[in-house]
C-alpha cells in the first residue's frame, strides 16, 4: 500500500502512540541525519535546475530503499496549503520548507516513522521519530536507511571533518537527538530553569516547544544535542538517552511530592478534562494548556478513562493545518468551533 | 529580535503562515505566539546554535575586516559572504575556507576529527584510521585509571599500527 495524507489524516503517526521508555514523561525522540550530494550546490545556493536536479536523484535513491519505496512523497510546489501546513504540524517539513521554493519535496513513510526533507537547508534531511524515549532505537533506524539512499547517492564528505553541511553547525555526524519532554511538575514546584539550566553544562540544548522562552507553553521542552562532531552517532544517542532519562526521574519525583502535598494537582488534571469534555469553542493555546494539566493526569493514573496515546493526538490534530484539511473556510470562531468538536470526538472515542 | 506582533518584547517563535498561495513569516513574543495560538510545532530547531555561530563568525569579521580573503572555486562564494550569511555553498567551500573553518568549527563543536559513521564506499580505506583514534582513546581512559601497563601495550598497538597506515600510504 502507499502512504497517503487521507492515510496520514485517518491513521495516527506512530511516533504519537504512547509508547516506549518514560512515556510518562517523554512524548517522542526524534533523530535527524543531514546528507549533501558531493558536487552539488547547497540549496541556498542553488539555482532552480540544480534543485530539481538535486530532487529527482534524492527521490530516485529514496524510492529505491526498502524502507521508502512506498512513501508518500510530496513535491511541495504542488502541495496545497492545508498539506503543506499539515507536514509542518507534523514536523515532517521546516517552515522554510513548506513555503515551497523550487525543488523542495518531503517523502514521508509509513506512519510517518521515517521521513526525509530534499533541499530545506541540506540535500537530504532523514529523519526517524519514535514514541517515548529511544535515541539509539531511532538513530539505528535512520542509519539502516541512511546506508540504503548511500548505495545509490555520493554523499559529500571529508575523512576528518565527516559528512558537509550547508551550516558548520551540524558538520561531522549530521546528527541531531531532539527528545519532546513534558516537565510539568518541574514548572509548577519552580524548580526547571535549576535543572534545565545544569543541562546545557552537559553539551546538549534545551528549548521550550515553543522556542526559547523559558516559560514553555504547556511546560513542554525539547532536548538536543547541541554537537555534531568528535563523537560517534552511538554516543551523541546515549548522551541524550541518559540525560533525559535523568531528568525523567527528577520530573516523576516532582511529580511525586506534588501529588502528596497537593491536592491541586489531581483537581487540575480533573478540571482540564472536564473542559476539554465540554466546551463548544476552543482555540489552539487553551488546547495546549489544558492537554498539558490532562496528560500530567493520565500519566500518573489519577484518570484512567483516556490512553496517553488520545492526550498526545490532540496535540497535533487539533493545530490549524489540520483543522483546515477539515474544513478549508471557516472562520475563527468556527475553527474553534471545530476544534472543541475535534476534542470531544476524540475524547468520547477514548474509552 | 523584537515580536513583530508587539513590538515590545523579545521574540522567541518564528511564525509563518500560508494564506494566498503566500507565505508570511512573523517573529513572535511568547504572549503574541500565545494570543494568536500559534502552533508550538512551528518553532524550528537550529534556533540558538545559529546565534553562537553568527556571533563567532560577527567576531572573526571584525577581526579579518581589512582582507578580501579567499574565494570558492566550486560555487564562487567569498569568505566575506559566508561570514554574513553563516551558511557554505557548496561541499568544496570547505576547502577553499579550510583555516577559517578550522578554528571556527573547532570553536563551535570543541573538536575538529570526525569520530561518526562513513560513507560505504570509504569504510576500507577509513577503518585502519578509525581503529587507530579508538585505540588513542583507549590509551587515555587507561592513563587515566593508571592502568600503566595496559598503556604501555597500547602505546606499542598504536605505534604499530600507524606505522603500517604509513607504509601503506608510501605504497600507494
Amino acid at each position: 500500500m502507499t502512504w497517503s495524507f487521507d492515510a496520514m489524516m485517518r491513521e495516527p503517526a506512530a511516533w504519537l502512540d504512547g509508547s516506549g521508555a518514560r512515556s510518562d514523561v517523554i512524548l517522542s525522540t526524534r533523530v535527524r541525519l543531514a546528507r549533501n550530494i558531493e558536487g552539488e550546490r547547497f540549496p541556498g545556493r542553488a539555482g532552480r535546475a540544480d534543485l530539481e536536479r538535486v530532487r529527482d536523484r534524492a527521490l530516485e535513491a529514496a524510492l529505491r530503499s526498502n524502507y521508502l519505496r512506498n512513501a508518500l512523497v510530496v513535491r511541495v510546489e504542488d502541495a496545497d496549503e492545508p498539506q503543506r501546513q499539515i507536514l509542518v504540524e507534523r514536523h515532517l517539513a521546516s517552515p522554510e520548507l513548506a513555503c515551497g521554493g523550487p525543488g523542495g519535496a518531503v517523502v514521508v513513510g509509513e506512519r510517518e516513522i521515517v521521513s526525509v526533507m530534499v533541499n530545506e537547508e541540506d540535500h537530504i534531511r532523514l529523519q526517524c521519530i519514535r514514541s517515548g524515549l529511544q535515541p539509539l532505537d531511532a538513530w539505528r533506524l535512520a542509519g539502516k536507511i541512511e546506508s540504503e539512499l548511500d548505495r545509490n547517492l555520493h554523499y559529500a564528505f571529508l575523512s576528518d571533518w565527516g559528512y558537509l553541511t550547508a551550516c558548520p553547525t551540524n558538520v561531522g555526524t549530521g546528527m541531531r537527538v531532539s527528545v519532546l519532554a513534558h516537565f510539568i511538575a518541574l514548572v509548577r514546584s519552580g524548580r526547571v530553569s535549576q535543572v534545565l539550566g545544569s543541562v546545557s553544562k552537559l553539551g546538549l540544548s534545551v528549548r521550550g516547544f515553543y522556542g526559547e522562552g523559558s516559560a514553555a507553553q504547556g511546560a513542554f521542552f525539547q532536548i538536543s544535542n547541541r554537537t555534531t562532531l568528535g563523537q560517534t552517532e552511538d554516543d551523541i544517542a546515549y548522551t541524550v538517552e541518559r540525560v533525559a532519562g535523568q531528568l525523567s526521574n527528577l520530573e516523576s519525583e516532582a511529580r511525586a511530592q506534588l501529588a502528596a502535598s497537593d491536592r491541586r494537582l489531581a483537581d487540575e488534571a480533573w478540571r482540564a478534562y472536564g473542559v476539554l469534555r465540554s466546551a463548544r469553542l476552543l482555540t489552539a493555546g487553551e488546547v495546549m494548556e489544558l492537554a498539558s494539566s490532562l496528560r500530567l493526569g493520565v500519566a500518573e493514573g489519577l484518570i484512567d478513562t483516556v490512553p496517553l496515546s488520545t492526550v498526545n493526538r490532540l496535540l497535533v490534530v487539533t493545530q490549524p493545518g489540520h483543522l483546515r484539511y477539515v474544513r478549508g473556510d471557516a472562520s475563527a470562531e468556527e475553527r474553534n468551533a471545530l476544534r472543541a468538536d475535534i476534542v470531544r470526538r476524540e475524547l468520547s472515542s477514548a474509552h | 529580535m523584537i515580536c513583530t506582533d508587539c513590538g515590545n518584547r523579545q521574540a522567541v517563535v518564528t511564525y509563518t503562515e500560508f494564506a494566498d498561495g503566500k507565505a508570511t513569516a512573523w517573529n513572535l513574543c511568547e504572549e503574541c505566539a500565545a494570543r494568536r495560538g500559534v502552533s508550538a510545532s512551528l518553532s524550528s530547531l537550529s534556533g540558538p546554535l545559529v546565534n553562537i555561530l553568527m556571533g563567532l563568525l560577527e567576531e572573526a569579521g571584525r577581526e579579518g575586516a581589512a582582507e578580501p580573503g579567499p574565494t570558492c572555486d566550486g560555487c564562487g562564494l567569498s569568505l566575506a559572504e559566508f561570514r554574513k550569511r553563516g551558511r557554505l555553498g557548496c561541499p568544496a567551500c570547505y576547502a577553499a575556507f579550510h583555516d577559517e573553518l578550522a578554528s571556527l568549527v573547532r570553536r563551535i563543536h570543541g573538536s575538529t576529527e570526525h569520530a561518526g559513521r562513513v560513507p560505504g564506499s570509504l569504510e576500507s580505506l577509513e577503518g585502519p584510521r578509525r581503529e587507530v583514534l579508538r585505540l588513542r582513546a583507549e590509551l587515555e581512559r587507561a592513563v587515566k585509571r593508571e592502568e600503566y601497563e595496559r598503556a604501555a601495550s597500547l602505546r606499542d598497538l598504536i605505534r604499530q599500527k600507524e606505522e603500517s597506515l604509513r607504509a601503506g600510504r608510501e605504497r600507494s
